[in-house]
């Protein structure tokens, strides 16, 4: 559209639902410096009245039309989230056009959505297993790319209605905005209800965020938990790279199924954990593959070593049997998420942000079965990680020397 | 969506369903046994967990990693969970895996039980035992079940304790297998794409020397203890609180009223919990689910927020049950809770691993099969009245708390 909004949609026949996922390009990395938490604050706030409708008549208005949604704040984007009936799209479509350019952002709304923030923000400290993620995104990538949402106690407080107003207003911008539906529902109506409601959104241009280099190296959380908790990050390709699917193959080696190689040398041989796992995050510019082993304190060094091992390991060689099931487990994902028509709009909606087009299914399997071996060895040889970013919460520091330089 | 039930029983017991929907490019298939915690001795607390853990550690014709690989070979999306009362081996694969899924799903149900797996996956079990240690919510559940169960078996913990795990031998396993996975005990379950002829088939060929044997439950009445405690964790920074009374069981004809009746208190979003609650700050969690159980049934109402205000997060808790009892739902409360209901099921519904646990479940109540659309209309069928019938008669207010966290009082 002419205001820089991108509509995107896939039509689904088999199915009565339609998904739709709206990314406005306001993440926790555009938070101003200071004004930490102010996205995620925003996003709850937007919730509480909008257009003609408050709190409760807004909820009223999404339930009458069972529509189930859901707000988040990712690194550099906000994400709306809703799934319904096909035939109640345009009025869901209808009511985010109010969420998302009218909020009401009254006053008396404010300090409640601050204070779920905070609240929020302290019973983190009873999940180690989230917190220690959230530490590690803030320490792998680029400042502040990986900021966490929540920004920080201080931050949260130091936040006023007005502050964030005027963030609001500074950068939530149609530019740049992606608009996905996937399911039940009429291409040329949903884009008349856009045109409708969001043509005449205006906007300014987004901010890129500007980035100072990473913190890296490692760092041990002291805590009377349970478990140790281990996460570690490597960097990857983004999903624009052309070593995408050989980096995605070679990740499915190492944490695809049960028969992968870090469930079946930690978990199964050596029963050191009953949680050992690795997955592929990217940003726009920034990627990386992201560990997590939780063990009993007597077990962390040795899980911690014996993950490394194997992560390092992945280069030295691929059976042809190992990269089928790789690749099965992969093409099967694809095939079963397109089933689900909120995983195909997040899906579409990514595939915009990350590509500028869309992928179809069929062209994602067929890019999967064409990635030869030697390309695979070859992204885990280029890509063997040297140095980790860690972080590890428990009773006692491990021992991260070789790992994070 | 044009959708065919179907239905068998093999000669040793074993039951066989399927739900054939030809829209979908995948299928599921499930083992539902119909045996869990509740169905343990005290001195054996967490077998059936365990068990469902050693279900994966090979057969007479697989090694554990033959399991695995033969999973991973079909790109299944597979799992298995233990409940109170359940045990359930699923996996769903494109339509072109029925078979094998199948043969590796049914083969998983005679296992070999090898001392030396056992040995190795105690100790994933205890690492599990450690790992919901450091989930409060997690804890809490546990506990909760516990304090409102008493001394009913709905009570015992899923996982067992690290004591009764250190404890449990390879011996208490076999005994423990050998009272409840009798054929008539299971059912088979397919969903999606399927071709049933060859489902049953290949059930038939794999299952049908499963020797049967008699297996019987405890399904005296649940009691429910009304109690109200907490348990102090200095270590937490945040204060949880759960909340349980009694509620229709899943034989119930009046647990879509009660399903309904959850829903307006306690959904995150729009409901009476949320409105005296969240919006206002004073929780920033307070979600209700009806939690339906064989001959038995609860409400649990599972709230958190800053230590200094969880006695005033619990006492307007109370006071929306209290007023809910006496009042009932408004006709556009009771509207919008439907709607949410009947959007979520069709969500769900549209992915055979959806269906898999709904036909599943419908079968092993109430030896039942209800279409989607059948149970969406059930839900619309329900008046205010009986909301409000289903409030009072079980009433709502007879609740037991327990708090787990900083605070010392709630």
């Amino acid at each position: 559209m002419s205001n820089g909004l991108t509509v995107v949609g896939e039509q689904m026949e088999q199915v009565s639902s339609a998904a739709m996922t709206i990314l406005v390009p306001q993440g926790a990395a555009n938070d101003p410096s200071g004004r930490e938490g102010a996205a995620l604050v925003t996003s709850e706030w937007r919730l509480r009245g909008a257009g003609d409708r408050d709190t409760r008549r807004l909820n009223d208005a999404l339930d009458a039309l069972g529509c189930q949604h859901h707000e988040d704040v990712l690194s550099e984007l906000s994400r709306f989230s809703t799934a319904s009936l096909g035939r109640n799209l345009p009025a869901v479509l209808e009511i985010y056009a109010d969420i998302l350019r009218r909020p009401r952002l009254e006053d008396a709304t404010f300090e409640p959505c601050r204070s779920l923030a905070m609240q929020d923000l302290s019973s983190l400290e009873d999940e180690p297993s989230q917190k220690c993620d959230l530490l590690l995104r803030e320490r792998f990538f680029p400042w502040p790319l990986g900021r966490s949402a929540y920004g920080s106690a201080e931050s949260l407080a130091g936040l006023t209605a007005p502050a964030v107003r005027q963030a609001v207003a500074d950068i939530f911008t149609p530019q740049g905005a992606i608009l996905a539906v996937a399911g039940k529902f009429d291409w040329q109506e949903l884009c008349d209800t856009v045109d409708r409601c969001l043509g005449d959104w205006r906007g300014p241009a987004p901010q890129r965020v500007q980035t100072a280099p990473a913190h890296n190296g490692a760092m041990h959380v002291a805590k009377p938990s349970a478990q140790v908790h281990i996460a570690l990050a490597h960097p990857a390709v983004v999903m624009s790279d052309p070593r995408y699917y050989a980096a995605r193959v070679a990740g499915t080696v190492l944490s695809g199924g049960m028969s992968s190689r870090l469930f079946t040398e930690v978990r199964e041989k050596r029963g050191l954990v009953y949680h050992v796992s690795c997955h592929y995050h990217s940003l726009k510019d920034q990627a990386g593959m992201f560990t997590y082993a939780a063990a009993l304190p007597a077990k962390g060094q040795t899980t911690l070593e014996v993950t490394v091992g194997e992560i390092r390991r992945l280069g030295d060689g691929i059976e042809a049997e190992e990269l089928d099931r790789a690749k099965v487990q992969l093409k099967s994902a694809v095939v079963m998420q397109g089933e689900s028509t909120a995983a195909r709009a997040t899906a579409l909606a990514g595939d915009w942000y990350h590509l500028g087009r869309l992928r179809p299914l069929a062209e994602i399997s067929d890019a999967i079965d064409r990635v030869p071996l030697e390309e695979v060895l070859a992204y885990a040889r280029q890509f063997r990680p040297d140095r980790f970013t860690v972080l590890v919460i428990g009773p006692e520091p491990l021992d991260t020397g070789t790992l994070a330089g | 969506m044009e959708l065919e039930f179907k239905h068998a029983v093999l000669d040793n017991g074993l039951t066989v369903i399927g739900e054939i929907n030809r829209t979908v490019e995948s299928m599921a298939a499930g083992f539902f046994v119909r045996t869990g915690s509740r169905d343990e001795t005290a001195n054996v607390a967490g077998v059936s967990h365990f068990l469902e853990h050693m279900m994966f550690k090979g057969t007479p014709r697989r090694t554990a990693l033959e399991v695995n690989r033969d999973f991973d070979r079909m790109g299944a999306q597979n799992n298995a969970f233990t409940s109170e009362e359940n045990t359930i081996y699923f996996g769903a694969v494109l339509k072109e895996f029925q078979t094998p899924l199948l043969d590796l799903l049914a083969d998983l149900l005679r296992p070999s039980l090898r001392q030396e797996d056992f040995d190795v996956e105690k100790h994933v079990i205890l690492d599990e035992i450690a790992r919901y240690q450091d989930q409060p919510q997690h804890r809490l559940y546990d506990k909760l079940m516990a304090e409102h169960f008493a001394s009913h078996p709905l009570g015992h913990s899923i996982v067992g304790t690290a004591e009764s795990i250190t404890a449990l031998t390879r011996q208490d396993m076999l005994e423990y297998f050998d009272r409840r996975y009798s054929p008539g005990n299971i059912t088979a379950v397919v969903v999606g794409n399927l071709d049933w002829p060859a489902a049953l088939g290949k059930i038939q060929e794999s299952c049908s020397h499963w020797k049967p044997y008699e297996v019987s439950r405890d399904l005296s009445p649940a009691p429910a203890a009304g109690t109200a405690r907490t348990i102090v964790d200095a270590n937490l920074a945040h204060q949880n609180v759960g909340i349980m009374s009694p509620a229709p069981s899943a034989q119930g004809d009046d647990r879509y009223a009660a399903h309904l009746a959850a829903t307006i208190l306690g959904h995150p979003t729009g409901s009476r919990l949320f409105y005296a609650l969240i919006d206002p700050a004073i929780a920033d969690e307070a979600q209700m689910t009806y939690d339906l159980l064989d001959g038995a049934g609860a409400f649990i109402t599972f709230l958190a927020c800053a230590p200094r205000r969880a006695a005033e997060a619990v006492r307007i808790t109370r006071e929306e049950f209290r007023r809910f009892m006496q009042d009932g739902a408004t006709e556009a409360e009771l509207q919008a809770a439907k709607n949410k209901i009947a959007s979520g099921a069709t969500l769900h519904g549209e992915l055979p691993m959806g269906r898999l646990t709904a036909v599943g479940f419908d079968w092993l109540y109430r030896r039942e099969y209800l279409p989607l659309a059948k149970e969406i209309d059930n839900y619309f069928a329900v008046t205010a009245e009986g909301v409000l019938e289903v409030a009072r008669r079980y009433d709502l207010t007879a609740m037991t708390v327990l708090g787990l966290g900083p605070a010392e009082a709630i």
